[in-house]
Order: structure tokens, then sequence, then C-alpha cells
């Protein structure tokens, strides 16, 4: 008796015909609450969002058709390519960092896992809390009156960096803080990954006489690849939408130094209630974002390949 | 021999060092929480000289965190209550039968591209539909909005549990006499009832944690939550150090006890499922 189709179970098929049927039609019914929940979260923002970078708001309120208006503003302003700018550049920096350092971290602590438990736990506090609470704790780490990295800087004989005051400083400021709370993610995908690796080619390319850095380079990394590869775009498209910690941090500033395109986006449509606008520019971002969606699940289908 | 052990030394002291650079930061906010005004500006210190909870209890006689601690409780509870009876069963579904037109696929996928959203892009259409309707500033559009958030993740997280439950256990119950229903009650539930802790820990987790939504849909401490009034306590001219350190623990605390019990399940679902 096979399950995956829904045939009458033996059961069933002493009752009554009426009750086969509804067995067959039951795998569908299950379904039917969770879809529509989905397509309120996708399809109905996807069109809502649309139509409204399609429409004029005039303090807040919709006032008719807008045209490609609201298309033209955003592609013709300038701190719209900015941000764009802002954002590619952040998330391309922290996105190698945490690759290097997590991968680094993971073939470092791979054959030492005495204290994987309290490791773990401590390596996961910084992206299990709220990454508002991750920028309570570096604003109270960063403050030039109050904070700790100043001091530290003189202490070490060096001018005190008052880290959030300065436009270029305030942007590392933030790497690093991305840094701290993300590393941790791309170490547990690394070390799960290296876990997993058959070790029988590794092994054999030793035996060749391969030194660690040569089976490292040329065979754990890139059997290490399509596991690592799903990770390293879900952060991706998770770094593309950072928020909550520059919104508690700098709110973009000073100036725009880290005005990602989400802030940007966020202050035209809630602090100038240009809704349009503002739906102009995320439904621009959507595109970007959904090809790297389907990058994902290309990658996702690869690494089931290659894994299973 | 000595290299051996010397080289293994290394790595001791730096993940000693790794783990001080994720924790310090914790520490920090922990000790200015405690501390008074002056001492906070009387240099750095590693442990407060004279601790107090003045700072926490600032926050809850003067800023509403009592009022945003409990929006916070109730849109938790009922958003992962229903959002695991409204995912559950299409997990389900996706996890045991094989349906017509690629619908597994097609349902698993659409799960995961809802999961991985930015919430950026959400947050003008989710304002301008409770506009619409009079839900903003409310606790029931916060619970709506989440609970159809987090279905995704049920769906996802849950699809991957039950696929684990062998099918062999299941149609033996059939075989028994019970019908699907019955089986479900008596023999699946029960064996997928980690899967369903593990999933509803997760969502907890990112639903206390979310910031965007919750700031965008949300005006007052009627229906702000804790991260929204964390961040109610920074801007105009100056930051108050000491209640905003103590408003961080707020926000993290609940959260690190969690995560100290399950962190298996909360690591399962920060990389979707791929680290089990």
């Amino acid at each position: 008796m096979a399950t995956p189709n829904p045939t009458p179970t033996p059961g069933a098929a002493r009752s009554a015909p009426w009750f086969a049927r509804v067995e067959r039609g039951f795998p569908y019914v299950l379904l039917i609450p969770a879809a529509i929940a989905l397509l309120a979260v996708s399809v109905f923002p996807l069109y809502q969002g649309i139509e409204a970078s399609f429409t004029q708001f005039v303090f807040g309120r919709p006032k008719g058709s807008a045209g490609f208006d609201n298309y033209i503003n955003v592609f013709t302003d300038a701190t719209f390519w900015d941000s764009m700018w802002t954002t590619v550049r952040f998330v391309s920096i922290v996105l190698v960092i945490e690759t290097v350092l997590g991968l680094a971290l993971a073939l470092l602590v791979q054959r030492e896992l005495k204290f994987v438990r309290v490791f773990r736990m401590s390596i996961i506090a910084p992206m299990t809390v709220a990454p508002v609470a991750v920028g309570v704790i570096w604003r109270l780490m960063y403050a030039s009156d109050t904070g700790i990295v100043d001091p530290l800087f003189v202490a070490l004989g060096q001018k005190a960096p008052e880290v959030l005051s300065h436009p270029e400083t305030a942007f590392w400021g933030l790497v690093v803080v991305d840094v701290w709370e993300w590393t941790p993610l791309l170490f547990l995908l690394a070390l799960a990954g290296l876990q997993s690796l058959p070790q029988e080619p590794l092994e054999a390319a030793v035996v060749d006489g391969a030194g660690p850095f040569r089976v490292l380079r040329e065979h754990t990394i890139p059997l290490l690849m399509p596991v690592l590869a799903v990770g390293i775009v879900l952060r991706l498209i998770d770094a593309i939408g950072t928020f909550d910690q520059i919104f508690v941090l700098t709110r973009g500033g000073p100036g725009t130094s880290t005005q990602l395109i989400s802030i940007y986006a966020y202050n035209t449509a809630f602090n100038f209630t240009q809704y349009g606008q503002g739906a102009a520019m995320l439904v621009t971002l959507f595109v970007l974002v959904f090809a790297l969606m389907m990058v994902v699940l290309r990658l996702m289908k690869r690494a089931q390949r290659v894994a299973g | 021999m000595t290299r051996r052990r010397l080289s293994s030394i290394l790595v001791y002291l730096t993940i000693l060092l790794v783990m001080a650079i994720c924790l310090f930061p914790f520490w920090w906010m922990i000790t200015l929480s405690l501390k008074h005004r002056v001492d906070i500006f009387a240099g750095p210190s590693l442990v407060p000289p004279n601790p107090t909870l003045d700072n926490y209890a600032q926050l809850f006689n003067q800023n509403h965190f009592g009022s945003f601690l409990m929006n916070s409780i109730i849109v938790v509870v009922f958003s992962t209550g229903l959002s695991l009876l409204i995912g559950a069963p299409m997990a389900y579904s996706l996890a045991r039968f094989r349906l017509a037109a690629r619908l597994n696929s097609l349902g698993l996928m659409a799960a995961l591209l809802v999961r991985i959203v930015p919430p950026i892009l959400l947050v003008v259409p989710f304002y301008l539909a409770l506009a619409d309707i009079g839900l903003l500033n409310s606790l029931l559009g916060l619970i709506i909005v989440y609970t159809g958030i987090n279905t995704s993740f049920v769906v996802w997280m849950m699809q991957s549990f039950f696929a684990e439950i062998p099918k062999e256990i299941e149609e033996a119950a059939l075989v028994d006499g019970d019908n699907r229903l019955s089986a479900m009650r008596r023999v699946i539930l029960p064996l997928a009832m980690p899967g369903f802790a593990a999933t509803a820990i997760f969502v907890v987790v990112a639903t206390y944690n979310e910031f965007l939504l919750a700031l965008t849909l949300t005006g007052s401490p009627k229906a702000q939550t804790v991260p929204v009034g964390i961040s109610t306590l920074i801007g105009k001219t100056q930051v108050d150090w000491g209640p905003m350190a103590a408003a961080g623990v707020i926000g993290v605390l609940p959260i690190l006890v969690f995560a100290a019990i399950a962190q298996r399940q909360i690591v399962r679902g920060l990389t979707m499922g791929a680290v089990k």
C-alpha cells in the first residue's frame, strides 16, 4: 500500500464511496488555509505595491494615477543611486569578510570540538537576539562620551575614533556590527558542511603528497561550495534588507554615508509620506531581490543533488 | 607530539577569543543597565560600582515598558499559535502525498520565497492595506501580518520534520483501522511534537525580535512591541544611556534564555534547516 498517492486506504474502501472521494481530496484541503495566508503576504502586497507605485499621493492620500512619474522620480534621483551604491558596497564587504572568517573559524575548530556546546551557545547569541538590540549594544559600545571603543583606542595610544560621528568611520562601524552579528551563521553552515564532507578524496590528496593549503584550495573548498553557496546567497538577500541596526545606530547618517536603500525607502515613504515613490523604489529593489531568490532555488537544488 | 599540542592550545585560545568577542558587548550593556548616571559618565568600568535597578524602574514607570512587554507577549502567542495551526496541515500534505501539478515543490518554493523576502519590501503595501481596513496601530493588525509571514516558516520547517517520520508507522495505523484523521491524531502528532516545539521556538524568537513591520504598523504604546519601544528611547536630542541599556537587556533576555534551552532548534531555524 503506497501512501504517496492518495489512493483509498483499506479502511476507507470498506466505508461508503463518498468517504473515499473525500479522502482523495483530503491532501488538497489541507493546503487551503496556508495557501491563503501565503498569498496574502506575497501576491497581495506585490499587487498593492505595484499599484501604489503608479499612484500619486498628496499628503499621504492617494490622488489618482501618476503614470510612470514615481519611477521617473526615482531613477533621476541622485540620492537613490547613492544609497544603492552604499548598499552594494556594504553588502559585498560584509559578505566577503563573513564568509572568509566563518570558513576560517570552521576549519580551525572542526577537530577540536570538546567545548562545542558552550562555544555554539556564545557564538549564536549575536544572531539570535533582536537586531534592534544589536543596534543598542553597539550604540553603547561606540558612544563617544560613555562607550568603550574610544577609551580602548586611547589606551592603545591612538586617537579616539568617535566611530558614529564621521561618515567613513560610521560606515565601517556598521560593517563591524554586521560582521559581529552574522559571521556565526556562516561559521555554522561551513562547519556543518565540513562535517558532512566525504573523507576519501581529502585523504587521497594527502596520500598523494598535497600540503594542507593545496588540499584546502583544490579539494575542501570546491566540495564545500554547493552547501556554502546557499548560505551565502541567503545572507546576501538578508543583508540587502538590513534596516534595524542602522535605524538604531545612525539612521543613515552622518550625511548619507550609511543610508542603505532600505533606510532611504523607509524615509521616503514614512517620513516624507511619498508612498508612491517609496513603493516604486521597493518594486525596483524587489526585481533585483527576486533574481537573487531564483539563484537560491537553483543553488539549493544543486546542493541537494550533491548531498543526496 | 608537542607540535600537535601547541597547535591545539592555539586553537583553544582562538576559541576563547572568539567567545569573548561575541559575549563582551552583552556584558557591557548589562553593566551599563545596572549603573547610576554618575557612574556611567565616570569612565569605563567593567563592573557596576554601586549596582542599581533604577534604570529598569524608569522604563516601567515612565516609558510604558509594561505595555510594550504585554503587547509583545500577546502578538507572539497568537501569531505563533495561529501560524502553526494554519501551516502544519500544508506541511503535512506536502511531506506525505504526491500532489498534482507539482504542488509539492511549488508549495515549498512559495514558502521559502515568502520566508526570505526582506521585510522592507512589504512595509508600504501592508501599511496601506491596514490603513484601508482601520487596523493600523492595533494588536489584531500585527497578529494578522505576523501570522501570514510566520506561516511560510512553519510550512518550510514542519515539512522537513513530517518527512522524517517513517511512512510505515502511519501505514500500520491505517491497516489497524484508523482513518487518516485518527491516524494523524494518534500516531503522527505525538511523533511530530519535537518538530512542533522547534518550529514554535523559532517563530517565537523571530516574532519577538521583529522591528520594521511593528515600527511602521503601530504608532503608540497601545500596540507597540518591545523592539519598537526600545527605539522610542533613541532620538530627539540626547540618549539616556542607562535606561537604553536596560531596555536592550529586556529585549535580549527572554531570547537568550530561550536560546540556552533550545540552541539546536534555533540553529536549525536560523540556517533554514541546513544544520540539523
